[in-house]
C-alpha cells in the first residue's frame, strides 16, 4: 500500500519527522482521505442511514468507482479516455442481444478489449491527442449502440438471471460490490506490484525520460486504452445484469463522474501521480455524499453544487495549488500593508 | 516548512468548513416534516427539463397539501441512476414510492426489490411494461392511445367523409408511447372514417429534422399532389413536416394536420393556422395526479389501475382558451 512509486525525490534527511512528513507528502490521496473523512463524520451527524444500509451506498460507490478505477489507469499516463460511458452501452447492448448469458458476457468483455485497442491505435499510431481520439470514439459508440439495439432498450432473455444476478451473495453484498472490489485489488495490485504497471507513472511523468529509460511506451499506453475499455465494459455487463435489459443510453451520468472521482482521489489529469487507492477514495466521498444528500431530500440540482465545490475544494487544497493560492494572498496582503501609512 | 504547515491547517479549516456546510444542509432538510407520510418521487427528469420544470411545482403543491413529505430524485434518464435511486428510496424505507421509468424495460429489479420491502408503488408519466403491472398500484398519465385515437377523430371531421390521402410521422421506433399512439390512431380512422388512407408512414424520431427529412422522401415517393394531409405523433415533429411542405413550395393550410402535445412550439401552429388540430398533454395534470393517486393508495382507497389524463382536443376554436394555455 504504501509503496506507491512516484518520480519525486523525497528530502534526504535522518529527523524522523521530517520523514514521516516527506512520506506524507509523497502520498496524493491525503487531501482526498481528509476530505472522505469529514464527509464521513459530516454524514454520520445528520443521516446515519448512509451507513445502517451501507449495502445501497457500496452499491453506489461501486456504480461511481468502477469505470473509474479503469479510467485512473489512462489518466496515471497523462491521457484520458472519453469513451468510456459509450463503451459501457455498447457492452451492455452486445451481452443483452446475445441470448446465451455466459457467452454474452465474453463477447462483451471483448468487444471492450477492442475499443481500448482502437482507441490506442488512434493515440499510439495515428498520433492523436487521447481527448480528440477519444471524443470521436464516444459518438461513434454511442451511435453504434442506438443501431446495435435498433434504437430501443434490449431485454436479456433470461431475465431471472438478471434478477438473481442483483441478489447479494455473501452477506448483504451484491456481485457489483465484490467484482468492483477485485477490480480494485487487481489494479493497485498491478500498477504498485508489477512493472508494467509501475512503468505507467513513468510514462505519465515524463514520456522522453521513459522512453530514454527503455520503457515500452507504447506498449504501456495500449495496454492503459485495453484495461480502460475493459472495465467499462464489465460495468456495462454488470448494469446490464442488475436492471434485466440493455438501454442504449446508459451511462449517461458515469464518464464526469469518474473523473471527479479520480481527481477528487488525487489523480493529477497530467499524468505521474496519484494512485488506485486515491480514486476508491474518491469514489467513496462521491458515493456517500450522493446517497446522503438524496436521503435527506436535496435536490439533484444542489446535489451538483455540492459535488462541483468537493472537486474544486480537492484540487485547490492540491498542495502545489495551495501553496500557490497562500502565496499569492500573502504578497497580496503584505503588498497592502506596506501601502497603508504608519 | 512554516509555509506548508499553515497551508495544511488553511486546508484542513477548510475542510472542516464544508462538513459543517454538509451537515447543515442535510440536518436542515432532514429535520422537517416528522408527522404525515414520506414518499420517495423517483423522476427522470427535473427542472433540466421543460416538461419537467412544469410538472414539479403542481406535484410538490399537492404534496404539502396532503401532508406528504416528498423526496424527488432526478437520475437524467440513467436507468442505472434510477436504479441506485431505486434502493436508496428503498433501504429509507418510504410509506409508497413514486416511480416514473427513465427506461419502462429496466424497472423489474426496482419494483421487485420495492414489494420485498412491502412499500407500494404507484407510476406517473410513462407506464411500466404489461409483464410488471402486477407490480404495480396505479398508473396517473397520459393516455397514449387515447391521444392517437383524439387526434384521428380531428382528422375524420376535417376530411368530411372525403377521399383523403395522408401521410404518417410517427415516434421512435419501439418506444411504447409512440406504439399506442400510432395504434390508436390506425384504430380510430379504421372505426371512424375509412375515406382517410395511410399513403405512407416514417418514424421521424420525435425529432423535427428527423421528421422534416422523412416527410420530404415520402411527399415526393408518393406524389405530393396525392398528399392531402398529414398526421405527426407530436408537436416537434409535425413543426418539422409543415416545414418540409414549405421547402417544397407547398401551402400547409389547405392540408389536413394534426398531431398531439399542444406544446408552446404547436399552440402557435393552430392559431397561425398550419396546424388543424392537436391534443392537450398537461404537464401540470400529470404532476398533480401523481400525487393524487399516491395520496389515495396510502389512505388505503380503491384506485383503478389507470388514472388517464384527458385527451383534450384543441383547435383554432379553443386555441386561445387559458384552459388549454400551453404549458411547456
Amino acid at each position: 500500500m504504501n509503496s506507491t512509486p512516484t518520480l519525486s525525490l523525497g528530502p534526504a534527511t535522518t529527523d524522523r519527522s521530517a520523514r514521516l512528513r516527506a512520506a506524507l507528502a509523497r502520498r496524493t490521496e491525503w487531501r482526498g482521505l481528509a476530505l472522505l473523512a469529514v464527509v464521513v463524520v459530516a454524514t454520520l451527524s445528520f443521516e446515519p442511514l448512509v451507513f445502517t444500509a451501507y449495502p445501497v451506498t457500496l452499491g453506489r460507490v461501486a456504480l461511481i468507482g468502477l469505470v473509474a478505477l479503469g479510467l485512473t489507469a489512462v489518466i496515471l499516463m497523462g491521457e484520458l479516455d472519453l469513451s468510456v460511458a459509450s463503451t459501457l452501452a455498447v457492452a451492455g447492448v452486445v451481452m443483452a442481444s446475445i441470448p446465451n448469458v455466459a457467452l454474452g458476457i465474453v463477447v462483451a468483455l471483448c468487444a471492450g478489449l477492442l475499443i481500448g485497442l482502437v482507441n490506442a491505435f488512434f493515440v499510439v499510431k495515428v498520433g492523436i491527442n487521447s481527448f480528440i481520439a477519444t471524443l470521436g470514439m464516444l459518438f461513434v459508440l454511442r451511435g453504434l449502440a442506438f443501431v446495435l439495439s435498433g434504437e430501443k432498450p434490449v431485454r436479456m432473455a433470461d431475465i431471472e438471471a438478471g434478477i438473481a444476478f442483483g441478489a447479494p451473495i455473501i452477506g448483504p453484498i451484491t456481485p457489483r460490490v465484490l467484482i468492483f472490489v477485485l477490480v480494485f485489488i487487481g489494479l493497485q495490485i498491478f500498477v504498485t506490484k508489477v512493472r508494467a504497471g509501475r512503468e505507467f507513472y513513468a510514462v505519465g511523468g515524463n514520456r522522453q525520460a521513459a522512453r530514454d529509460a527503455g520503457i515500452p511506451v507504447s506498449r504501456r499506453l495500449v495496454t492503459g486504452f485495453m484495461l480502460s475499455g475493459f472495465v467499462a465494459a464489465l460495468a456495462g455487463v454488470i448494469n446490464t445484469m442488475e436492471r434485466t435489459a440493455a438501454d442504449p443510453t446508459a451511462g449517461s451520468t458515469v464518464l464526469l463522474a469518474s473523473i471527479a472521482a479520480a481527481i477528487i482521489g488525487g489523480v493529477a489529469l497530467t499524468g505521474g501521480r496519484g494512485s488506485i487507492v486515491g480514486t476508491l477514495v474518491g469514489a467513496l466521498s462521491l458515493g456517500i455524499i450522493e446517497v446522503g444528500l438524496t436521503l435527506s431530500g436535496v435536490q439533484v440540482d444542489v446535489q451538483q453544487i455540492f459535488i462541483g465545490g468537493v472537486l474544486l475544494l480537492a484540487v485547490i487544497t492540491d498542495p502545489a495549488s495551495f501553496r500557490a493560492v497562500v502565496g499569492n494572498a500573502r504578497s497580496f496582503l503584505s503588498g497592502r500593508r506596506g501601502e497603508t501609512p504608519a | 516548512m512554516i509555509l506548508r504547515t499553515r497551508g495544511t491547517l488553511a486546508a484542513t479549516g477548510l475542510l472542516v468548513a464544508t462538513g459543517m456546510l454538509l451537515a447543515g444542509c442535510g440536518s436542515g432538510a432532514a429535520s422537517d416534516g416528522s408527522d404525515g407520510y414520506t414518499v420517495y418521487a423517483l423522476l427522470p427528469q427535473g427542472n433540466d427539463q421543460p416538461y419537467g420544470t412544469t410538472y414539479l411545482p403542481p406535484m410538490q403543491e399537492a404534496a404539502a397539501k396532503a401532508g406528504i413529505k416528498l423526496t424527488i430524485t432526478n437520475s437524467q434518464y440513467d436507468a442505472d441512476k434510477q436504479a441506485s435511486e431505486c434502493e436508496v428510496a428503498v433501504a429509507a424505507r418510504p410509506d409508497l414510492i413514486i416511480l416514473w421509468p427513465a427506461v419502462a424495460d429496466t424497472v423489474r429489479p426496482c419494483l421487485e426489490a420495492a414489494k420485498a420491502a412491502d412499500i407500494p408503488v404507484t407510476v406517473t408519466n410513462s407506464d411500466v411494461i404489461p409483464a410488471d403491472k402486477s407490480l404495480i398500484k396505479a398508473y396517473s398519465g397520459p393516455d397514449t392511445y387515447g391521444q392517437g385515437a383524439a387526434s384521428a377523430e380531428i382528422m375524420c371531421e376535417l376530411a368530411d367523409g372525403k377521399p383523403t390521402g395522408i401521410l404518417m410521422v410517427n415516434g421512435l421506433t419501439g418506444n411504447t408511447t409512440a406504439i399506442n399512439r400510432r395504434q390508436g390512431f390506425l384504430d380510430t380512422i379504421q372505426k371512424n372514417c375509412p375515406n382517410v388512407t395511410v399513403l405512407a408512414e416514417q418514424p421521424g424520431n420525435w425529432n423535427k429534422d428527423t421528421s422534416q427529412t422523412v416527410t420530404s422522401e415520402m411527399l415526393t415517393s408518393v406524389g405530393a399532389a396525392k398528399v392531402q394531409g398529414i398526421y405527426a405523433a407530436d408537436d416537434t415533429m409535425v413543426a418539422g413536416a409543415i416545414d418540409a411542405l414549405k421547402a417544397q413550395g407547398i401551402d400547409p393550410k389547405p392540408l389536413l394536420i394534426t398531431s398531439i402535445g399542444n406544446t408552446k412550439l404547436g399552440n402557435p401552429l393552430i392559431k397561425s393556422g398550419e396546424l388543424d388540430g392537436t391534443i392537450f398533454q398537461s404537464s401540470s395534470w400529470d404532476g398533480q395526479n401523481a400525487v393524487v393517486v399516491a395520496e389515495k393508495v396510502l389512505k388505503g382507497e380503491s384506485v383503478d389501475e389507470n388514472l388517464f389524463m384527458p385527451s383534450v382536443k384543441v383547435t383554432a376554436a379553443n386555441a386561445d382558451s387559458p384552459e388549454v394555455a400551453p404549458e411547456w
